[in-house]
């Protein structure tokens, strides 16, 4: 595991830990997506509303504890600001509120929403423009693709072409107990878009799929585990799906984390 | 109105390249010479209501002005979380515009009615909300409020009324005050006939075409009357009642689905919203004020 992506994970537990908040083990599938992301995008932690900068949605915003200790990890803010995390007048809530964090673009909690805006934001770059546009990418979830908007989204971002679009999804299984969606990428690709699937805990891989050219929108289907880097997470993912650790526990979990025990 | 709501956004369009159209397959040839002038702010988007407002939330987000349009119901009572959240929490400006207010698609069922749109935007934090009534309130309307930092609602008709009034936002219009102690409060196309049902009554007539923010000034002027609240949508009554105490008395929609087809005029009669009806409660009210004295 890259160095970056175990300190979010620690801090992931602190802080869910020291708030009693926090969707773990889906923060924990989305750690190396979210770096890829940040370690390719144009963007200014200093300047989080830089003119020019390329954007990043968390459509699926119950995974706001990941989110805000990338982008800390990352230097938007300090770990030691997030530990607020879901308290009383925190600018940190369980789910990401666009007017209170640094780096968030959208305010995102039910599903199937931050899609919709981020094809807008990405057709935004392109009226009027005819040179270098921003790039756009979001970060939806499996669950969060039950939702029919999540895929009138995708068909109209395709059918505008749009080249600067980019989704990650997190195909973490974690409606294998409900409503599964079978090979996501053929069902993207059938959909029109350029389909990469990767591992989605290789972070070279995710960042190479973000770098792919495309004519059309991109979706890179990162294959992920629910509570990737701590096997008694993985292991128990309902358990664990909403839920912080007690004293005893965040000292085995950071232990399995840092053992590399994934 | 729409031929109104296309003139006035095609030359706004043409003033402002921050102006955007995104339609949901309606009125896609009424503006046939806004796409040949501007091909690049105009998305005839698809029947998809739901992301025909988070889009245009997006374009909002990136400093357009964004003006979404499609059916009344379809785009309000099914999109009402993408307005709610995307539009309205996001605080990402844009103006939403409709056709086929309450009865205008009389003859296609209740499936194409619309009764809440109104009244559910108008709870919305941010938003304001405008039933329009002529098309100079739509024309009027539109320029004064479709590039401020808030999420709009323009709701436009088939049947405008063709009386003058206030165009000022935010403001009512006295249309009859003759120092009654009855007052008919009324919004929108159903002017038309209220107009004609009380022209000749001793009752003060007072009119708004913005629900949100409604005109309370204007409101307590007449606190000491009786109100009759005549309305074709929730949303008036409501708005109205923020001024407390005050002795209002309903004539609107039944707690039913007015399926019965026909044309508006149809529906109004029936339900008691046509000139005679109209008269009739404002007389009774008259009548009622009368014995109490």
């Amino acid at each position: 595991m890259d160095a970056i992506c175990e300190k979010i994970r620690s801090e992931i537990l602190n802080i869910s830990h020291k708030s009693g908040h926090g969707h773990i083990p889906t923060s924990f599938s989305i750690v190396e997506m979210l770096v890829a992301v940040y370690q390719t995008m144009n963007h200014d932690p200093k300047r989080p509303n830089m003119p020019d900068r390329d954007l990043f949605v968390l459509s699926k915003g119950h995974a706001s504890l990941g989110f805000y200790c990338s982008l800390a990890a990352h230097g938007y803010f300090n770990f030691e600001d997030v530990y607020a995390f879901g308290a009383f007048d925190s600018n940190f809530g369980c789910h990401p509120d666009r007017t209170k964090v640094p780096g968030a673009e959208a305010s995102t909690g039910s599903l199937g929403h931050g899609i919709g805006l981020a094809v807008g934001m990405a057709l935004g770059a392109r009226i009027g423009n005819s040179g270098k546009k921003r790039q756009v990418y979001t970060l939806i979830g499996d669950g969060e693709s039950n939702e029919g908007s999540v895929w009138e989204a995708i068909m109209v971002a395709t059918n505008l072409k749009l080249d600067n679009f980019t989704v990650l999804y997190d195909n973490n299984n974690s409606q294998g107990r409900c409503l599964p969606i079978p090979n996501p990428a053929e069902r993207f690709a059938a959909f029109g878009c350029q389909a990469i699937e990767v591992d989605g805990h290789d972070l070279a891989a995710v960042k190479r799929a973000l770098t792919v050219s495309t004519d059309r929108p991109r979706v890179v289907v990162c294959n992920t585990v629910k509570g990737y880097g701590c096997k008694t997470l993985s292991d128990n993912v309902y358990e664990w799906h909403r839920r912080a650790p007690k004293p005893d526990e965040l000292n085995m979990l950071l232990g399995e984390l840092h053992a590399g025990n994934v | 109105m729409r031929a109104t709501f296309r003139n006035t956004v095609t030359e706004l369009a043409g003033q402002d390249d921050k102006v955007v159209v995104v339609l949901g397959d309606i009125s896609v040839y009424m503006f046939k010479d806004y796409w040949e002038r501007h091909p690049d702010r105009f998305y005839n988007m698809g029947i998809c209501e739901n992301t025909l407002i988070s889009v245009g939330a997006g374009l909002g987000s990136q400093g357009y002005r964004t003006f979404v349009h499609t059916i009344c119901p379809f785009l309000t009572d099914r999109s009402i979380e993408q307005i709610k959240l995307d539009m309205c929490y996001n605080n990402f400006p844009g103006n939403i515009v409709t056709c086929g207010a309450t009865f205008d698609y009389a003859w296609d069922g209740a499936t194409h009615h619309a009764y809440t749109d109104l009244a559910v935007l108008r709870m919305l934090p941010g938003m304001e909300v405008i039933q329009c009534g002529s098309k100079k309130e739509v024309d009027a309307l539109l320029r004064s409020q479709y590039n401020n930092d808030h999420q709009t609602y323009f709701r436009l008709s088939d049947h405008p009324h063709t009386i003058d009034t206030n165009l000022e936002f935010g403001k009512g219009t006295v249309l009859k005050n003759e120092g009654s102690p009855v007052t008919i409060m009324t919004a929108g196309p159903i002017l038309t006939n209220v107009m004609e049902a009380v022209r000749d009554l001793p009752v003060n007539l007072v009119y708004f075409h913005t629900l949100k923010p409604i005109d309370k000034d204007l409101i307590r002027q007449f606190r000491d009357t009786e109100i009759l609240v005549v309305h074709d949508a929730y949303g008036l009554y409501e708005a109205i009642s923020e001024v407390p105490a005050l002795r209002m008395h309903y004539h609107g929609l039944p707690d039913a689905f007015c399926g019965w087809y026909g044309t508006v005029h149809d529906i109004r009669k029936r339900i008691g919203l046509d000139p005679a009806g109209i008269r009739a409660a404002a007389m009774a009210l008259i009548q009622d004020r009368s014995q109490a004295a």
